[in-house]
């Protein structure tokens, strides 16, 4: 007698009030191939954890972004935020696409300018650059965008020092949502930002030729990028008439949001996401009202980082273990930490079964598998049955989960890119040499080891 | 009804459980359903184990590891007692 085939027995309490009319399926289908490839030879191939790049997607995300920009504004730029991930390889697609670079350290610039990239096409923001770095930024005629008067006072000493007057553009913030940022640049309802550019032009040593917005991360009200850009044009209307300001660019930053959905929102990010031409439709026709004619227009940036990169990355993970809670509810624990999943403070990431495991659906929560109490990967996931060794996927984590990653307890896991049917790797898997390749124990430290010998 | 569980239970043929004690209703799938079968007449766990063996494509290993959590489970729902 041929047997039947088997799925782990479950029973499942009905709660009243945990769906609602904007609820979404279980993700009870099954994903057993990502990027053509099966799930369990990548696996088998390349260790688990494992991060797998679509090549074609990541190319997709950013002809559709700059597609939707400069069909509306003329000569728009994008510039990629390195800061979301600044993988050689995925920077150098992204560059083989037209991007510019956004770096906002020396260390993101130096990985801009070992990828070929010239001076003059790397964008330098961030709170904190040095001298050193501002020196090599202005000598490559990189665009700078200044954050502080301390910045201020040093391009002019470096402006003495070359012997010119040196272009900059500056940050500036509104009170746009809530909390405001105010970290970036210099605010505009207080009057900082007319105070710095006026200060900047009345020195004579540099000259304001950009303004720069960044509203913030994961904005996904189009409402917002709107109010900057109609902010950003009163303010030029200002200072061009009283400091005879011409700007050359506009810099909308970054902070366009993916479809990943946040971990207080109350929809699905399948709703709320807007797509990039929502994005670019309201900010473009604001800023080409803006306060010139048609031979001085100034070229529009935008910094997109989580949306080009967040979608094209999953991670493949593994059950390693499960277990009762008090009350019922179901713990997993998976091999990926939150240590190589940070995002998993602001996202609820989906959790896609690779196998088979019927419909039943059971509310759980995904550990990670460092010993912390705080590695939670997901509170409340409803997910059927799985058991130790099989696969779990997690799409649309290429956003800063990389970057951001830190060795904690394990070695961090590969990068893989799919190319049209061909595996590159894009990064190894760590090893304990590399981790500890910059430690040194002094002698006098280890004269137990003799003891310990005898 | 098995002295097992702590109220009556009813189960319809799809897998949908009323516990007429404290009026709230479950899911089994499928494999659930075939156990709370042998539970409901009394079956004792070895005798369960045995027959998902040799009833379903499945190992001892696995299948022991999965009553034992399907146990748990019920134990933990309030509708078994042990």
């Amino acid at each position: 007698m041929e047997k039947k085939s088997y799925v782990k027995p479950t029973i499942v309490r009905h709660s009243i009030g945990v769906m609602n009319k904007y609820g979404r399926p279980p993700a009870t289908v099954p994903m057993s191939r990502l990027a053509g490839f099966d799930v369990k030879e990548l696996v088998a191939q390349y260790g688990s954890p494992l991060y797998v790049l679509s090549v074609n997607q990541l190319r997709q995300q950013y002809q559709n972004l700059f597609r939707a920009f400069s069909t509306r504004y003329p000569g728009t730029r994008v510039a990629y935020s390195y800061k979301t991930n600044y993988l050689k390889a995925i920077c150098s697609i992204l560059h083989s696409e037209g991007a510019w670079a956004e770096v906002v350290s020396g260390f993101e610039y130096d990985i801009a300018r070992d990828l070929d990239m010239p001076g003059d096409k790397i964008i330098f923001n961030g709170p904190y650059k040095t001298r050193e770095e501002l020196t090599r930024a202005f000598t490559e005629g990189a665009m700078v965008n200044l954050d502080n008067y301390d910045e201020i006072q040093v391009c002019e000493g470096l402006a003495d020092e070359m012997g010119k007057k040196l272009p900059v553009g500056v940050r500036v913030n509104m009170d746009l949502n809530n909390p405001p940022w105010h970290k970036f640049g210099f605010n505009i309802e207080a009057g900082h930002a007319y105070e710095a550019v006026k200060r900047i032009q009345t020195g004579g040593k540099l000259d304001v030729t950009g303004l720069h917005i960044h509203v913030g991360t994961y904005v996904d009200d189009v409402n917002i990028y709107a109010a900057a850009a109609r902010g950003l044009v009163s303010f030029y209307t200002y200072i061009k008439e009283q400091l005879g300001v011409r700007l050359k660019y506009w810099d909308m930053g970054g902070g366009y949001a993916s479809h990943n959905t946040l971990n207080w929102a109350w929809q699905s990010a399948e709703y709320t996401c807007p797509t990039v031409d929502q994005y670019a439709e309201v900010i473009c026709p604001i800023l080409l009202n803006g306060p010139f004619g048609s031979g001085d227009v100034p070229k529009l940036f935008i910094e997109p980082g989580r949306a080009l990169v967040d979608e094209p990355i999953s991670m493949i993970t593994t059950v390693v273990a499960q277990k009762r809670l008090p009350g019922g509810k179901r713990g997993v624990i998976v091999d990926a930490g939150m240590n190589v999943l940070s995002s998993v403070q602001w996202y609820n990431y989906n959790f896609q079964t690779v196998q088979d495991s019927g419909v039943t659906v059971e509310d759980t929560i995904l550990y990670g598998g460092l010993c912390m109490n705080i590695d939670v990967l997901r509170q409340s996931a409803a997910l059927p049955p799985v058991r130790r060794g099989e696969h779990l996927v997690i799409p649309h984590v290429g956003a800063y989960n990389i970057s951001q990653s830190w060795q904690f307890i394990y070695l961090r896991p590969a990068v893989i890119a799919v190319d049209d049917g061909k595996i590159h790797v894009i990064k190894s898997r760590e090893t304990r040499d590399y981790v500890q390749k910059m430690e040194q124990v002094p002698d006098e430290f280890q004269t137990y080891r003799t003891v310990n010998r005898k | 009804m098995s002295e097992i569980f702590s109220s009556e239970l009813t189960m319809s043929k799809n897998g949908f459980l009323f516990d007429h004690g404290s009026g709230l209703t479950y899911t089994l799938n499928a494999t659930g359903q075939f156990i709370f079968h042998l539970l409901e007449s009394g079956k004792k766990s070895t005798h369960i184990l045995e027959k998902l063996i040799t009833e379903f494509d499945v190992t001892e290993d696995t299948a022991r590891k999965d009553l034992d959590d399907f146990y748990r489970q019920l134990k933990e729902l309030g509708l078994i007692e042990q």
